[in-house]
C-alpha cells in the first residue's frame, strides 16, 4: 500500500482536507486551500494571526505542485519524495491521523451487530550496526480474542467511515483496550525474539571488538572521563535494540465475517 | 543469543483512550490510511542500500560518490575519513551519508564543523541539494534548539560555546578540512576529540601532509585503538611517510577507516584539462631593469634577489613596492634608486597584455586569474578595466560574507575574477571554464589547488589552463625545468606529494629558493634545478609508487 502514485495520493490528501481542486492535469495540480490547510502548510502565522486581529476572515492561497518532472516550468513548486513540501504533509499526517473510531458503512434494513476491533499499525524497527524497518498492521477482535496481521490489507476495499450506519449496533468490547495491546506486543515480541538475529550478533561482535581496541588505546593511562566517553559511543552505536512505534491505530467496529 | 532489549511505544493506548473518553477528534478512513501508507513508503525495509537516491531525484552522483557512501555507511559503521583529491566532491559524499541517516532516523542532532569562509556553501549545499534544514550558527540559534548546524572551530572552541557544545549529544559530527586536526597536542584536537558524538565524517585532501603519525592521530578520534597505540605507532611509523604505500597491513587497516579517490580511481578523465604554456618576452625596457637587477653584485638579504625578479616577472607595481621597502629598511638607497626611476619609466607589462588577449579570446566566458602578488592584482584591475574588462578580486584575506558576495558578482555579474593565491582555497567556481596562471606558484601542490577550484564536481565543460611565462627569466626556468620536465600537470602531480616525501623535501618552495639564493650564477642555479626535476622524474618513472598509495 506505499504511494505509488504520488499525484492520485496528493490529490486525495487534499480533497480529504476539503480543499477544491482547480486544476488537475498533465502532473500538474492546483488547490484552493482552507485556512486550516493554509495554516498548516504555508508558513505564514503572522499572516493569520494579524488579519484575524484586524477582524477579517482572510485569504487562503492557492496552491500549485508539479509532480511529473517533465512539466517542471521554474514557477511552480516540484513536489517528488525528497521535497521539503511532500515531508511537510507526510509530517502533518503523522502529527494529526493516529487515532481513529471507524465503523464498517453498510446498506442494510435489517438489525446488524457491529463487533469491536482494535488495529494498530506498528513500525518495528531492528537497530544494530545499521538499521531496518518492518510493518506489522494487526487487529484484535475485543470479543473473541482473535487476532490478525495484514488488516489494512484486508480492510482497503471496505468503506469505513466515522458514524455507525442506520439499523446497526455495537456490541461492547470484553477485552480492555488496556490489556489488548498489551496481547498485540506480546505477540510481537514473540515475533521478534524468535527470529534469527544475525544484525544483532555481528553488531554485538564489533562491539566488542572496537572495546577490546579501546583499552588497548588507553593501556596504562588514567584518563577515566575520556575513556568512557569513548566507550558510551560505541556501546551507542553498536547495542542491538528492537523499536515498537505505533503509526497508527484506533477503535474499529467490523461486521463480524465468521458464521454464526 | 540473549534476548534482544525491546523498546515499546507507551505513548499510543493511553492517547487512544483519551481521544475515546473525549469523543475525538477521529481520523477519517481515507486519512488514516493515508498515513499508514506514507509510513510504508519512508520506511526502510533492508538494512543495506542508498533509500536516500530516492529522496534527491535532482542529483547525479558519480560512481565513486555512491560507493564512497555506501562504504561508509555499510562497513565503517558510520565513522570514516573522506580523503578524496580536491574536486572530486567530498561535501556531496558527506551530504549524501548525512541524508542517509536521517532518512533513516538514526541521526538527529548533527554538528558541521568547517573553516569560516565554507559555513554559508555547506548551508547552502545541504539545504539546496539535499533538502536537509541546516542553518549557520548565530546567537540566535542556539546550540540546543537546532537540530543541524553548521559552524567553524573557531566559534565552537569559544566560551560559552564550548560548554554548550560539549554538553550536546551529537548524533553526527562532521569536520572538514580535519588535515588541521593532525596535531594530537593542539586545543582544536583536543577540544574535537572531546566532543560525544555517535557518526563521525572527517574531511581531507592530504590525511598526511608531513608524518605518518598525523593520519594516527585523525583515527584516534574516530576509532581510538584502531592503529594500535600512540608510542608503538609512532617508533614504527611515525616519522616516515612512504610506511603506507609498503606495510601492507598498515595500508590495509587505514583503509578500513579511510576512502581515497583520485581523479585515476574516479574516472574523472571525461573532462579534459587544456594545459597551454605561453610564452612571453619582456618588453626591451623590462629586459634591461630584469638583467640589471639580476646581475647586479649588490649584497642583498637572502632571498630578495630572486623574489625580486620574479615581482619583475609578474608586474612592475610589485617589484616597485618591495624595492620601495628595502630603500626604507637598508642602506641601499643610492644602488636601488636608479632602478626604481627605471621601473617608472617601463611601459604596461607584456603579460598584462597576453592576458587581455586571451580573455578576449575566450569569446565573453568566465576567467579566473591566480596571480601571486596583491600589487598585481591591483594592477590587472586597473588594466582590465582600461580594456573594458568587467573584474572582480578575491583575497583570503577577505571576510566570510565579502568572498562570499565577490564570488556572486563574477557568477552574475563580472566576467573576470582575479584572485590571490591565499584566496584559492574552497572556493567553487564550476561555472568557469577558463584559467590564466598569471605567475606560477613554485609548489605544483599550489598549483593543483588552483586547477581543482574549476577542475571539479559538477564541472561541465573542458577546462583550459593557461600558463604564462616570460623567456629567458626565472619563469622560464621553472617553467620548462621543473613543470614540463617531469610532466607535472598531467602525470606526476597525484604522487608529488609521496615523492617529495621519500627525497626529504618538506617544502618544494623553500628548496627551489634555496637553489636560486645559493647559486652564484643563472647557470649554475639552472643546473641545480635540472638536477632536482630529473631526481622527481626519476623516482616517479621507479614506479614505487605504482600502487596506489591509499587507494580502495
Amino acid at each position: 500500500m506505499a504511494i505509488k502514485d504520488l499525484h492520485h495520493f496528493l490529490e486525495s490528501y487534499f480533497t480529504a482536507h476539503h480543499c477544491s481542486i482547480l486544476h488537475n492535469q498533465d502532473g500538474m495540480l492546483t488547490v484552493q486551500l482552507t485556512e486550516e490547510m493554509d495554516k498548516a502548510l504555508m508558513n505564514r502565522p503572522f499572516y493569520w494571526h494579524y488579519i484575524k486581529k484586524m477582524g477579517h476572515p482572510g485569504d487562503p492561497k492557492q496552491l500549485t505542485l508539479i509532480t511529473d518532472p517533465e512539466k517542471r516550468d521554474g514557477k511552480h513548486e516540484w513536489i517528488h519524495f525528497g521535497s521539503p513540501r511532500l515531508h511537510q504533509i507526510l509530517n502533518h499526517l503523522h502529527a494529526n491521523e493516529t487515532y481513529t473510531k471507524l465503523f464498517e458503512r453498510l446498506d442494510t434494513n435489517e438489525k446488524t451487530a457491529l463487533f469491536p476491533w482494535l488495529i494498530a499499525n506498528i513500525k518495528i524497527s531492528y537497530q544494530g550496526k545499521q538499521k531496518k524497518d518492518e510493518m506489522v498492521s494487526i487487529g484484535l477482535h475485543l470479543v473473541n480474542g482473535t487476532m490478525k496481521v495484514n488488516m489494512m490489507e484486508e480492510l482497503e476495499h471496505k468503506s469505513m467511515q466515522n458514524s455507525i450506519s442506520d439499523y446497526c449496533y455495537t456490541i461492547a468490547p470484553i477485552i480492555k483496550l488496556q490489556s489488548g495491546f498489551k496481547r498485540i506486543e506480546n505477540v510481537l515480541e514473540d515475533y521478534v525474539q524468535n527470529q534469527s538475529h544475525e544484525w544483532a550478533e555481528t553488531s554485538l561482535k564489533t562491539m566488542e571488538e572496537e572495546i577490546n581496541l579501546l583499552r588497548h588505546f588507553y593501556k596504562g593511562k588514567s584518563d577515566e572521563k575520556e575513556i568512557k566517553k569513548e566507550m558510551d559511543e560505541i556501546k551507542k552505536r553498536y547495542t542491538p535494540y528492537i523499536h515498537f512505534e505505533v503509526i497508527n491505530g484506533g477503535l474499529f467496529y467490523l461486521v463480524d465475517q465468521t458464521p454464526e | 543469543m540473549n534476548q534482544i532489549d525491546i523498546k515499546r511505544d507507551k505513548a499510543f493506548i493511553n492517547g487512544l483512550e483519551t481521544r475515546l473518553e473525549q469523543e475525538g477528534p477521529f481520523a477519517s478512513w481515507d486519512l488514516f490510511q493515508m498515513n499508514y501508507e506514507a509510513a510504508l513508503t519512508t520506511m526502510s525495509p533492508s538494512f543495506d542500500g542508498l533509500k536516500a537516491l530516492e529522496y534527491l531525484p535532482q542529483m547525479e552522483f558519480m560512481d565513486h560518490q555512491l560507493s564512497s557512501a555506501k562504504q561508509v555507511l555499510e562497513d565503517m559503521n558510520g565513522r570514516g575519513i573522506l580523503a578524496d583529491e580536491v574536486g572530486l566532491g567530498k561535501t556531496i559524499e558527506a551530504g549524501l551519508i548525512l541524508k542517509e541517516y536521517m532518512l533513516r532516523g538514526l541521526v538527529k542532532k548533527a554538528l558541521i564543523i568547517v573553516p569560516a569562509s565554507l559555513v554559508n556553501q555547506w548551508a547552502k549545499e545541504l539545504n539546496e541539494k539535499f533538502y536537509i534544514p541546516a542553518v549557520t550558527f548565530r546567537k540566535s540559534h542556539p546550540w540546543d534548539q537546532y537540530d543541524v548546524i553548521i559552524t567553524s572551530i573557531d566559534t565552537a572552541k569559544r566560551s560559552p560555546h564550548r560548554e554548550q557544545i560539549l554538553e550536546q549529544d551529537y548524533d553526527f559530527l562532521l569536520v572538514d578540512e580535519a588535515h588541521k586536526l593532525k596535531n594530537h597536542k593542539t586545543k582544536n584536537y583536543a577540544f574535537v576529540k572531546s566532543i560525544k558524538k555517535k557518526y563521525c565524517l572527517l574531511l581531507t585532501a592530504t590525511p598526511v601532509q608531513n608524518r605518518l603519525v598525523e593520519i594516527f592521530n585523525l583515527v584516534s578520534i574516530l576509532k581510538p585503538g584502531h592503529l594500535g597505540d600512540y608510542d608503538t605507532f609512532l617508533k614504527q611509523y611515525g616519522k616516515d611517510r612512504k610506511a603506507i604505500g609498503q606495510d601492507g597491513y598498515l595500508k590495509q587497516l587505514i583503509q578500513k577507516v579511510m576512502i581515497r579517490n583520485t581523479r585515476k580511481t574516479a574516472k574523472f578523465n571525461d573532462i579534459k584539462r587544456n594545459i597551454e604554456t605561453v610564452w612571453i618576452d619582456f618588453s626591451e625596457e623590462g629586459d634591461n631593469v630584469y638583467s640589471q637587477l639580476q646581475n647586479t653584485t649588490e649584497t642583498l638579504p637572502a632571498f630578495s634577489k630572486i623574489t625580486l625578479l620574479r615581482e619583475l616577472c609578474s608586474s612592475r607595481e610589485a617589484c616597485y613596492l618591495s624595492l620601495k621597502k628595502m630603500m626604507e629598511d637598508d642602506e641601499k638607497e643610492e644602488w636601488i634608486r636608479p632602478i626604481t626611476e627605471q621601473i617608472e619609466q617601463l611601459p604596461q607589462h607584456t603579460k598584462a597584455a597576453k592576458v587581455v588577449d586571451l580573455i578576449n579570446q575566450a569569446n565573453g566566458e568566465k576567467v579566473i586569474i591566480f596571480t601571486e602578488y596583491r600589487a598585481t592584482q591591483f594592477y590587472l584591475q586597473w588594466y582590465l578595466k582600461e580594456n573594458g574588462i568587467t573584474s572582480v578580486p578575491y583575497r583570503g584575506g577577505f571576510n566570510k560574507g565579502k568572498k562570499d558576495w565577490m564570488k556572486q558578482l563574477f557568477e552574475n555579474h563580472a566576467q573576470v575574477l582575479i584572485a590571490t593565491e591565499a584566496g584559492g582555497e574552497g572556493i567553487n567556481l564550476q561555472f568557469c571554464n577558463h584559467m590564466i596562471n598569471y605567475d606560477l606558484p613554485w609548489n605544483p601542490m599550489r598549483l593543483e589547488q588552483r586547477i581543482g577550484r574549476i577542475h571539479r564536481y559538477g564541472q561541465e565543460n573542458d577546462v583550459h589552463i593557461y600558463n604564462l611565462a616570460i623567456r629567458g627569466t626565472v619563469e622560464e626556468h621553472i617553467m620548462t625545468l621543473l613543470y614540463e620536465k617531469i610532466n607535472l600537470f598531467e602525470e606526476v602531480i597525484g604522487n608529488l606529494d609521496s615523492i617529495l616525501a621519500e627525497l626529504d623535501i618538506n617544502d618544494i618552495e623553500s628548496k627551489i629558493e634555496t637553489i636560486f639564493s645559493e647559486s652564484s650564477s643563472a647557470g649554475e642555479a639552472k643546473i641545480k634545478l635540472d638536477n632536482l626535476s630529473t631526481v622527481i622524474k626519476m623516482k616517479h618513472d621507479e614506479g614505487i609508487q605504482e600502487d596506489e598509495q591509499y587507494g580502495n
